[in-house]
């Protein structure tokens, strides 16, 4: 499960969608996203799937990526689709135990886990052509006003880039450690609730403490290396449009007016 | 004790990410053995370990301990774990109790010792590694650098494990403490006739302590044998991308050069009785 | 170029929430480095080597004594960017020390916290990434690297300051043996091809032999000091400090003990090799005659 994870996995490319602007591609997916939640037939999800194929392969990302960062979200998309199933009030098709199956239960399960797996793969592909740095840049561009009123957003991003950095490498020590928790007679599966959390707190607390060792490594590191949190700095590539962007806010304003016109005027 | 048949494995199987890590792996482990188990980076020798106590399950072969295939229908892997104790590298970082004797008892109690006899266990592994009694109370990471280490592998030890398997364990240590654990490990191996797998990249320690020599390269097992039949193949040793012991390589070169030694030596002790013989011999001669 | 005198420096041990009580960890330490030289500090563990190395790029300020870098004083408070852009750093874990999530990201963070143009980062980056050897992975994430590869990027991080003296605390310490020697080779090259002068510590005594001086430390103390013959020559109090000797240099100390006439020390495998050759043909030479 844990090893599922895709954010903050970059899958290093060079492609169109690659040396797209961050901010470009941070617009996409917020499109992206309210086109999922305009439409309402499913059948417009397929037309959805496909154009997040085709951006896929565009991106030269293999489509085995897309899977990838469903599987981390499986249990969510399970636990959806049954409560929506069970919960949705309409005409009963079928009786299971004490719930209730309705036509509208099957109907909204399907379009509501639907949703949320493209959405997923929508973002992973953001995550997929975009490094955590562009990303971060991205949003403190984007946000940059808020600045203004004090809001700390350079910090911020800071934090979002290294965060994203130790996300893999503490995802790989909680791998070692549940390894070496288990050598030791841990189970994570079958013992009481307890015990349990005396296990889990086996492999908290030795988390915790790699997580502060490293931070105030980290912390020397970045001072050793001219880091003070104040005064401006620069970047190696700074965001600037090129002509890639301009078409594909084109495009991207295209689509979406596409989908409101066909939500306006209804026609399925 | 136990024996490793064919055993084969595939990391991330049927995924994008598909790789085929262990390939058609035999060898045994016997009582009182000490093997060490050589390869370079990414040869999969840390996978191959995690077969032995069970964390990974094998997609081909089989692994029998004491007779019986592990991979049986009803096998109790939680025996297995007590009986094949695994020191990771870096096992002080696993440490977590309140005390120090407390997290060398977790591992036994966890594996069906009583309070008591995990205690008892504890005490004796603690005193085999030399930490003193004073510190039992308190908290392990009050402790420097080598005695976590120790009380690490004392957390092992005290489920009296039949094997002791370690993944570099003097990683990062100064050689002063790394000699220390060394010199342990030989100890309890002989006390309690365990048998030892030692993974290293430093040839020098596998040469002067081990008796059997496993080399892994691109997860199949390309030579076994003792230490002396393996690192005198310098040759092959290099073209899979491996270092010899540098007194190995020395020796070699004065080989070459004519010196009249029958073969390269593996440790300095060894080497010091054959250029020594080698003048005596002249010596008696004149 | 590093200049140091008398420093001490103390910890702060908190015995009890009240109690508390100062350790020294340096004593009365005096150093003095000339630039271009490639100077190992070596010793166990506990010895104070790595607090030494934090004082040269002021991560610490001595209690007493001075550290003068390039002249500086690093008690000098407006001296500090000065100095940490005249002293680069690479420390013992190579995961810990890298901020970017690639490559080249992590080796533009120091020209960007200064605040350069971009042009001369991207210039800089590439400059720092080839003189490591690592220009095609530029765009790799450094979790993807080998460790061997993972410190080199750390020292690429270091060279992009374009620091003229480059302090490596323990860099090899978690690496294995192949992954060292690479990082011992750009160490090395960086000192004789760029003329940066080197400060590198470690417990590894085969690393050090090519050095240009030794620094050898014990509980805070310089024991010795001087090349590496110098303090190879006293096998006693390597010995003494529990510090490991290359094997070839014991095999020689062992064969001199009995009285095989082995010039010592011996450091590498072709000296050796020569000076037991020439004995062995001295010998049957005169056997000959």
């Amino acid at each position: 499960m844990i090893r599922d994870i895709t954010i903050g996995q970059y899958y290093a490319q060079d492609s169109s969608i690659h040396k797209l602007d961050s901010r470009t591609k941070l617009m996409g997916v917020l499109i992206y996203i309210v086109a999922l939640f305009l439409v309402k037939n499913p059948w417009w999800y397929l037309l959805l799937f496909v154009v997040i194929l085709a951006l896929y392969r565009l991106a030269k990302v293999p489509y085995g990526y897309l899977l990838r960062g469903l599987k981390g979200i499986v249990i969510l998309l399970i636990f959806t689709f049954v409560f929506r199933l069970i919960s949705t009030p309409g005409i009963p098709v079928a009786q299971l135990w004490i719930f209730t199956i309705t036509g509208e239960g099957i109907t909204k399960a399907i379009s509501l886990t639907v949703r949320i797996a493209l959405m997923i793969i929508g973002a992973s592909l953001l995550s997929y052509t975009s490094t955590p740095r562009e990303l971060a840049d991205g949003l403190e561009k984007a946000f940059g006003f808020l600045e203004k009123i004090h809001v700390p957003i350079h910090d911020m991003a800071v934090i979002v880039m290294i965060a994203f950095r130790f996300i893999p490498i503490l995802i790989e020590e909680t791998n070692v450690l549940m390894d070496a928790q288990a050598s030791r007679g841990v189970e994570f599966e079958k013992c009481s609730v307890w015990k349990k959390c005396r296990n889990i707190f086996s492999l908290l607390l030795p988390l915790f403490l790699s997580a502060v060792r490293r931070s105030s490594d980290l912390a020397m590191a970045m001072e050793a290396r001219g880091y003070s949190g104040e005064g401006e700095t620069s970047r190696m590539y700074p965001l600037r449009y090129h002509s890639g962007d301009r078409i594909a806010y084109v495009l991207m304003f295209l689509f979406l007016a596409g989908v409101i016109v066909m939500r306006v005027v209804n026609i399925y | 004790m136990m024996r490793i048949e064919r055993l084969g494995f595939t990391y991330s199987k049927n995924t994008v990410d598909e790789c085929r890590v262990l390939e058609d792996i035999s060898f045994h482990i016997q009582e009182g053995e000490f093997i060490g188990l050589i390869g370079s980076s990414g040869s999969g020798k840390t996978t191959l370990i995690k077969h032995l106590n069970g964390l990974l399950k094998a997609d081909s072969g089989a692994v029998y301990f004491q007779g019986q295939n592990i991979y049986d229908k009803g096998y109790v892997l939680s025996k297995l774990r007590k009986e094949v104790g695994l020191v990771f590298q870096y096992p002080e970082h696993q440490l977590f109790g309140r005390t120090v004797l407390a997290d060398v008892c977790f591992g036994p109690q966890n594996l069906g010792m009583s309070k008591e006899e995990a205690e008892k266990s504890a005490r004796d592994c603690l005193e085999l590694v030399g930490i003193n009694e004073s510190y039992y109370h308190t908290s392990p990471f009050e402790l420097s650098g080598g005695q976590k280490r120790c009380v690490a592998i004392a957390g092992i030890l005290a489920m009296q494990p039949k094997i002791l398997v370690m993944d570099e364990p003097a990683a990062g240590l100064d050689p002063e403490t790394k000699h220390m654990i060394f010199d342990l490990v030989e100890e309890i191996r002989k006390k309690r006739n365990i048998a030892i797998v030692l993974v290293s990249h430093h040839m020098e320690d596998v040469a002067y302590y081990a008796n059997k020599v496993l080399v892994l390269h691109q997860g199949r097992l390309v030579l076994t044998g003792e230490p002396e039949e393996v690192f005198t193949k310098t040759e092959f040793l290099r073209e899979i991308g491996m270092d010899v012991p540098q007194i190995t390589s020395v020796t070699e070169k004065l080989m070459k050069e004519g010196f009249p030694m029958v073969n390269p030596a593996i440790t300095v002790k060894e080497a010091e009785e054959r250029i020594l013989k080698v003048f005596r011999e002249r010596g008696g001669a004149e | 170029m590093i200049d140091i005198k008398n420093l001490v420096h103390r910890y702060t041990i908190w015995e009890s929430d009240t109690k508390k009580s100062k350790k020294t960890v340096l004593d009365d330490v005096t150093l003095d480095i000339s630039p271009g030289q490639l100077v190992a500090i070596l010793g166990p563990n506990g010895s104070g080597k790595s607090t030494l190395a934090k004082h040269l790029n002021v991560l610490l300020l001595p209690d007493e004594g001075t550290v003068w870098i390039d002249g500086k004083d690093t008690k000098d408070a407006k001296a500090l960017w000065d100095i940490r852009s005249t002293v680069g750093m690479v420390f013992q874990n190579p995961d810990n020390q890298i901020v970017g999530t690639s490559v080249e990201e992590d080796v533009a963070f120091g020209p960007e916290n200064k605040n350069l143009p971009s042009t001369l980062i991207q210039e800089k980056v590439a400059d720092s990434l080839r003189a490591v050897g690592l220009l095609h992975k530029r765009k790799s994430s450094p979790f993807r690297l080998s460790g061997g590869q993972k410190q080199r990027v750390a020292i690429a991080g270091a060279l992009a300051g374009t620091p003229r003296c480059i302090v490596l605390d323990e860099p090899t310490a978690m690496l294995d043996p192949a992954a060292r020697k690479e990082v011992i080779h750009v160490i090395h090259k960086l000192n004789k091809e760029a003329g940066i002068t080197i400060v590198l510590i470690t417990h590894h005594t085969d690393e050090v032999v090519g050095a240009d001086k030794i620094i050898l430390m014990n509980q805070g103390h310089i024991i010795q000091e001087g090349t590496p013959k110098e303090v190879f020559d006293n096998f006693e109090l390597l010995k003494k400090v529990k510090m490991d000797v290359p094997q070839v240099t014991e095999l020689a100390w062992n064969l001199a003990r009995q009285g095989i006439p082995i010039k010592t020390p011996v450091l590498t495998e072709e000296q050796f090799v020569t000076e037991m050759m020439r004995i062995y043909e001295d010998g049957k030479n005169r056997e000959d005659c």
